[in-house]
């Protein structure tokens, strides 16, 4: 039997955080191509360290529920479930351990997904088109925003819009500057971010004084999508991630 | 080199067919966490809240996951952080077609609690102390390492008590170092500090340091000024609102009050 066990961060305060990886667990669920689908959280129940006493299959498949490589991926995950690498047999179980999901060849399709989403029966303005791909940044972890710069140019290259930008919360360049400068009429801002949350539904609005999915200023249109990780095909990357582990070969121990 | 073996128990398919076992063996049913969980003569298996054991009009469910939403929030619509603290929701049962069913629902009410159980039940379940799992501990929660002996006995007193979580606490501050609290009495293992837990003992650690600042031993601390201060404002409007299950940072939260009765208590009655 196979399965896949989906990690996501989870939250000691509301349900924002483990809601998407529940969705698409179930959206996997009902695709098959796996015997069970289990979720697991770092800060919600089942704890990363309990969950395998609860999964029957003998071949699992780990599957980090975040963008980028990072503390969480390199750090957290491993330790709390006690992986040694890319494949570990443990407690009559082997166990694959995928790698996070936003520097995944088809991260870029599911970002543009959402814009079509976002941007299905709304009128762009006469002019230039631009999308802004917005990370968290931060100044500890250069992953974080390299994750961004990768599917910016990935999603430049397919040539779509007239501009492709990165802009971030925590470091330059800074969202509201790219927002507010980028010389284009229609501005297209995706949050690459798991789940929604305070930054998403509070911070970021507020900073930049959105008012929905359509704020109308002089001299452009902003569109506010909702962030990559909520969208429906985020559970075919997942699922995705997990098939492309089979491969991974076993590194022998040679003593 | 350790592989997949045949001859390894397989601890998840044990665990499901030992719980479906000790449920069938009694018609009554079994309680377990706030749940009393039935074999039905029909086949199949039952779950509601041992609350409803005679209700009629509850809402019916017959899909597992559904599990996930039952246990989500309280009555009052809060999140619920913590599936084991004594704040299940009425009004549902659970028709379950098999023991895989059965089980599938007993891990979103209680996630991973039949197995640890049934490990315990076989004499196999692993503890760990809270010294090695702090140790473990990075990024914004490595400070609970520092936590002394009686600052973890304390805030297991205050987080880990059946007034606030049915678990049985079976983990110690360190293996010589027994807990010396109240330990549970219910039949759902807790062989590990949870992640709720290291929050709370984070926030302990902040309230011992400021013990540590406090040259006085039976001087206020700045916090527990304010914590008093919260309270009374409170009260005087006439509705104490509590802080969520697991803002720790807040004053009105049970699990920082509870600790506040047994380190502030003291002080401010010192004759008892
Ligand atoms: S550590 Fe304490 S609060 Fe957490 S599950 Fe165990 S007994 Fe409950």
């Amino acid at each position: 039997m196979k399965a896949l066990v989906i990690v996501g961060h989870g939250s000691h305060l509301n349900e924002d955080s483990s809601l998407p990886v529940y969705e698409h667990a179930e959206r996997i669920r009902q695709s098959g191509g796996f015997d069970e689908v289990v979720e697991c959280f770092w800060k919600e129940e089942p704890s990363m360290r309990h969950v395998l006493d609860t999964v029957e299959s003998e071949e699992v498949c780990v599957v980090p529920a975040f963008i980028s490589e990072g503390y969480f991926t390199q750090q957290v995950i491993p330790r709390e479930l006690g992986l040694d690498g890319p494949v570990t047999f443990k407690d009559g179980k082997i166990v694959r351990y995928a790698g996070p999901l936003g520097t995944f060849e088809k991260m870029a399709d599911v970002i543009l997904e959402r814009v079509e989403d976002l941007m299905r029966g709304k009128e762009l303005r006469e002019g230039r088109t631009a999308l802004v791909l917005l990370g968290h940044g931060t100044d500890l972890n250069k992953r974080s925003s390299d994750v961004i710069y990768l599917n910016a140019r990935r999603i430049r290259e397919r040539g779509v819009y007239d501009i492709v930008e990165e802009a971030f919360l925590d470091q330059d360049p800074e969202v509201g500057e790219v927002v507010g400068k980028v010389e284009a009429e229609n501005v297209i801002l995706i949050p690459v971010f798991v789940a929604e949350g305070w930054h998403t539904r509070e911070t970021i609005p507020e900073d930049l004084g959105l008012t929905g999915e359509v704020t109308v200023r002089e001299d452009r249109t902003i569109f506010y999508g909702a962030p990559v990780g909520t969208h429906p095909s985020m559970a075919s990357l997942i699922a995705a991630r997990a098939r492309e582990t089979e491969h991974y070969e076993v590194v022998q121990n040679v003593s | 080199m350790s592989r997949t073996s045949p001859d390894r128990e397989n601890v998840a398919v044990s665990s499901r067919e030992a719980f479906a076992a000790w449920v069938g063996e009694a018609p009554e049913g079994r309680k377990f966490g706030q749940v009393v969980v039935r074999k039905l003569p029909s086949g199949g298996y039952e779950i509601r809240h041992a609350s409803d054991a005679g209700s009629e009009n509850l809402e019916v469910h017959t899909n597992p996951r559904d599990a996930r939403d039952i246990s989500k929030l309280t009555e009052a619509g809060e999140y619920r952080p913590l599936k084991s603290s004594p704040n299940l929701r009425r009004g549902w049962v659970l028709r379950l077609a098999d023991d895989r069913e059965l089980a599938s629902a007993m891990n979103y009410l209680y996630p991973a609690a039949i197995s640890h159980w049934y490990l315990l039940r076989e004499g196999r379940l692993k503890t760990t102390s809270f010294r090695e799992n702090a140790a473990r501990q990075s990024g914004i929660y490595e400070r609970v390492r520092y936590l002394s002996d009686e600052a973890v006995q304390n805030a297991a007193r205050a987080c880990c008590e059946d007034e606030v979580c049915l678990k049985k606490t079976l983990w110690d501050v360190d293996e010589n170092t027994p807990l010396e609290m109240e330990r549970g009495r219910g039949d759902i293992p807790c062989p590990e500090p949870c992640s709720v837990f290291i929050s709370f003992a984070r926030r302990v650690r902040y309230f011992e340091r400021e013990e540590e600042n406090t040259s006085d031993g039976n001087a206020l601390t700045p916090g527990e000024r304010r914590d008093l201060a919260a309270l009374v404002e409170a009260a005087a409007s006439g509705e104490v609102k509590m802080a969520r299950e697991a803002e720790f940072e807040k004053p009105l939260n049970q699990r920082r009050m509870r600790y506040r009765r047994l380190t502030l208590l003291p002080k401010l009655r010192p004759e008892e």
